[in-house]
């Protein structure tokens, strides 16, 4: 069994439940997931970053139902983050509305040196290891693929020849679940970082600032968690995945 | 006169280490035509990096996780029945 780590720097859980805001990252507009590969380098504050600011001292001087507002655009990002760590739907709604309500009770706490999609997803990765520790599921939290050594090298155990997905893989239940558990099934460390670059694109930087790690750690981190992803899913190239069409192709030539 | 370059061979192990960079285009010029020198010449550490940029593609994907109008309106009415209770004051 691997024990949750403890909460790390800027990701620690404060009285209320927010994150201290300890290092600042670029501001940037939250980006949609289809536009990730271009969503590495933060683009410059815009006039929607302005009215968010806008949004928010007007909730802290009062007009609280602004709030719902306010977070309508990052109420996926927080259910997703939260799905990622609990693999349950129902207990992903529960945390997000617990998180978006500690948002909510703790925003003068917000610095605007942060974005606050991190802060708010910060919020919500603590409420869902919350939820974890109080389930007392700790002991799904891991499981051992590859050769994985913390300071060595992270040695892939399948070679399949993975080279096309069909597009409508996706719509595949099989293929989701088999991936929900796969992420949800790394170690936390592991886990944290591909939920915030690879789930909600977050940069290098803002990870790090996020989980309170340096960047080399995120990278470190982000590779271990993508091979092991690629090795839980790699028994199901053998055809499963593309089964049924003319998709089909032989993937461990060697 | 030829434009000639060395590229410095690497191990499978090294390509392994720095695949991840690779994907996110975080390289720096030497090691990506290092890399790429290996990847034409390795299949197996080829196959790693399709898969490993599959699974990115996966990852990142808007339909790998559900996320419909009703789960948000259920997260807004409960958010807004909770701030509408809350009492106003100084957190």
């Amino acid at each position: 069994m691997i024990a949750e780590p403890p909460d790390r720097g800027a990701g620690r859980i404060g009285r209320e439940g927010a994150p201290h805001q300890q290092q600042s990252v670029p501001l940037a507009e939250p980006r949609s997931p289809s536009a990730w590969k271009s969503a590495y380098a933060s683009p410059p504050k815009d006039e929607a970053s302005l009215s968010e600011a806008a949004l928010i001292r007007r909730i802290c001087d009062g007009e609280s139902e602004l709030f719902v507002e306010l977070v309508r655009p990052y109420q996926k990002m927080v259910f997703t983050t939260a799905f990622s760590i609990v693999r349950n739907e129902h207990d992903a709604e529960e945390i997000s509305q617990e998180a978006l309500f500690k948002a909510f009770k703790n925003l003068r706490q917000f610095r605007a040196e942060c974005r606050f999609s991190t802060w708010i997803v910060q919020i919500a990765m603590n409420e869902a290891r919350l939820r974890l520790r109080r389930a007392r599921r700790a002991a799904e939290e891991s499981i051992d693929c590859g050769i994985d050594n913390e300071e060595g090298d992270y040695i892939p155990v399948d070679f399949a020849d993975w080279r096309e997905i069909p597009s409508e893989s996706l719509e595949r239940k099989e293929l989701r679940a088999v991936l929900h558990s796969a992420i949800s099934s790394l170690k936390a460390i592991y886990r944290d970082v591909l939920i915030l670059r690879d789930v909600q694109h977050l940069s290098v930087a803002e990870t790090a600032a996020a989980l309170g790690i340096s960047e080399s750690s995120v990278k470190t981190r982000l590779l271990r968690a993508r091979f092991q992803v690629r090795d839980m899913l790699a028994p199901g190239l053998d055809g499963y995945w593309n089964m049924g069409g003319n998709n089909y192709k032989r993937v461990r030539p060697f | 006169m030829t434009d000639e370059r060395i590229i410095v061979e690497i191990s499978c192990v090294e390509v392994w280490r720095q695949i991840s960079d690779y994907v996110d285009d975080d390289v720096d010029p030497e090691m990506k035509a290092r890399l790429e020198f290996h990847f034409e010449r390795c299949r197996h550490c080829q196959a790693i990096l399709d898969g490993t940029r599959n699974v990115v593609a996966l990852i990142g994907d808007e339909e790998t996780f559900a996320f419909d109008d009703a789960i948000s309106e259920r997260i807004t009415s409960a958010l807004a029945q909770r701030i509408a209770s809350h009492p106003a004051k100084d957190e």
